[in-house]
């Protein structure tokens, strides 16, 4: 019986595309960053479904979620970090206005 | 249907519902604590995984994280409270079709192949925590170091963009006569 | 039946938490006070704010209560009295209480006030001055126990209690606590006489007497892990282990509601400044220090 890695499966799944189409279509860095955050806890969902379901002896896994939560940690600070420098200096974190670097 | 896989569906949906609300409210606020009951119940997840030591983790880190979430949405939006019923979204389209794709072939990676039988067993809590402990200061005792230096530099990095400018806060002592 | 007997342990020792208060800030020991207040507050009208948040209006309250009572659950009162002995039980009551400052948030955020609101903010900064003291502390405390367990915590003091064997922890943990209870000198939130009660500005009736009830639980609780963490838990000789509990935590509550009064009001920016630059690296300290004295002498 599989079912349960099936559903915390299809849980990350859905959320991984909840948090996609957040990241695109939000024009607010901060939105944005809450869109990353949900891909990463998909994956998250998934380190802890196939070390719960596939490889329970193999601890290694739980350590990969810790250095995800890192990630998590670090993507926000440095995420702030940039959206006060940005509001400091233009006024507004609107993405669609940051186009400096466009082509 | 064991409990296990009600307790996962259960709470799984309460993550995606609140998720969806992330980006359907107009209330800044609510939007960034629909994201932290979106991450408390997949800590709950954690937890009827039983990795307790991650769920609870889980459960502790992302309270904090999304609060300060909700206080830099209400600082750099517009419309912090959705009262204007704003509009702060562009190329929907692309991006719901990009959410639909990714989302399909997530689940056909899932579904189509054969997993194979799953544990039925795993090492108690303490046990857990022991083994962890065991593995980061032992074989992973460099990628661990490594994150522990990530995030010493992210937090000097950040912080150092987001100081104000010197010539801001020279202008501002001169004025305060410090 | 063990669930029972802890939830009415709390009920109790929360209404005394609420004559000590009382006793503390009028000045009159009186034990009917805080249940006359009570049933006034029931009495009374609920107001609502015009265009609130509904929803995080009515929820604050009630999370902050909850908060208190999941950390309440992993605090044991005597040997076996505990409602669930996790294994990851220091780091829970962490978990548990973090989300006393999501609740202020949302209490502040509902109702569409300015005290409120700023009463709301200000806890966040708060948090983040005390956060990273609420843990380290802990860290040493369980690194002495060798486990995260809570009852294990309080067995691993048999010989010495960790308020001598690591004084410094025991005293940035208390601050820390303060700071987390908003107990004055740390009480910005709701700060009388300078933002018009904060947070509970807006709240009115049964509302504001849940709100009351569950700083009092959150008191409480914060006083029984200082006592689970530092004086030994139920440990003591001649009176049983559950009375043992019950007067360490009585007193440390007490300390902490006369103590902070005589210490002027720390602004949250002051009060930030001096938790990461001082108080953490002396929790550092304390942590290499527990270290050193864990592998040295076997106490």
């Amino acid at each position: 019986m599989e079912l349960e890695l099936l559903v915390a499966l299809t849980i990350a799944a859905a959320l991984f595309g909840v948090g996609l189409y957040g990241s695109l279509s939000q024009t607010n860095l901060v939105m944005i960053i809450m869109g990353v955050e949900l891909i990463l806890a998909a994956a998250l969902i998934n380190m802890v479904a196939f070390w719960r379901y596939l490889h329970p002896d193999v601890i290694a896994a739980q350590m990969f979620v810790l250095i995800i939560m890192a990630v998590m940690a670090v993507e926000m600070a440095v995420g702030f970090g940039i959206a006060i420098a940005r509001f400091r200096s233009r006024g507004s974190v609107e993405m669609e206005e940051a186009r400096e670097l466009r082509g | 249907m064991t409990l296990q896989v009600i307790f996962l569906a259960f709470f799984g949906i309460a993550a995606v519902w609140f998720g969806v609300v992330v980006f359907r409210t107009h209330s800044m606020v609510r939007s960034a604590l629909a994201l932290l009951f979106s991450q408390t119940a997949i800590g709950a997840m954690f937890l009827v995984m039983q990795a307790e030591f991650l769920g609870v983790l889980q459960i502790m880190m992302m309270a904090t994280e999304m609060s300060v979430m909700a206080i830099f949405m209400v600082m750099f939006m517009m419309d912090p409270g959705g009262m204007g019923a704003m509009d702060m979204t562009h190329q929907k389209r692309l991006s719901l079709r990009a959410g639909a794709v990714g989302l399909v072939a997530a689940l056909a990676v899932i579904w189509l192949p054969d997993w194979g039988p799953i544990a039925a067993t795993v090492p108690s809590a303490g046990e857990q925590i022991k083994l962890l402990g065991f593995e980061l200061l032992g074989r992973s005792m460099f990628i661990f170091e490594s994150a522990g230096l990530t995030i010493l530099t992210a937090m000097v990095a950040a912080t150092m963009v987001a100081i104000a400018p010197q010539s801001e806060t020279a202008n501002k002592g001169a004025r305060d006569g410090a | 039946m063990t669930i029972a007997i802890v939830l009415l342990a709390v009920v109790v020792g929360a209404y005394l938490v609420a004559v000590l208060e009382r006793w503390s800030v009028h000045g009159q020991f009186s034990l009917s006070g805080p249940a006359v207040s009570a049933l006034a507050l029931l009495g009374r009208e609920s107001l609502l704010a015009r265009t609130p948040d509904r929803l995080f209006f009515e929820a604050g309250p009630i999370l902050l209560l909850v908060a208190g009572l999941l950390g309440a659950a992993v605090i044991p009162l005597a040997p076996g009295l505990i409602i669930t002995d996790l294994a990851t039980g220091a780091l829970f009551l962490n978990a548990a209480l973090a989300y006393v400052l999501v609740a202020l948030i949302m209490a502040g955020w509902g109702p569409n006030g300015a005290y409120g609101l700023i009463g709301g903010w200000r806890f966040l900064g708060q948090f983040i001055a005390y956060a990273m003291l609420i843990v380290m502390p802990i860290t040493a405390v369980a690194m002495r126990a060798e486990s995260l367990m809570n009852t294990q915590i309080v067995l691993s003091q048999t010989q010495l209690w960790n308020i001598a064997y690591q004084p410094l922890g025991f005293v940035l943990f208390v601050v820390a606590a303060m700071g987390l209870a908003w107990l004055p000198p740390l009480d910005l939130p709701s700060a009388p006489g300078d933002l018009a009660g904060g947070v509970e500005a807006e709240y009115t009736g049964v509302r504001l007497g849940i709100l009351r009830l569950a700083r009092m639980v959150i008191i409480l609780v914060m006083a029984s892990a200082t006592v689970t963490f530092y004086l030994g838990g139920w440990l003591g000789p001649v009176l049983p282990a559950w009375a043992w509990s019950a007067i360490k935590t009585l007193i440390v509550a007490a300390l902490m509601l006369f103590g902070g009064r005589y210490v002027p009001r720390v602004r949250e920016a002051r009060y930030l400044a001096i938790s990461w630059k001082l108080g953490i690296s002396l929790s550092l300290a304390n942590i290499l220090l527990v270290g050193v004295i864990a592998l040295v002498v076997p106490i």
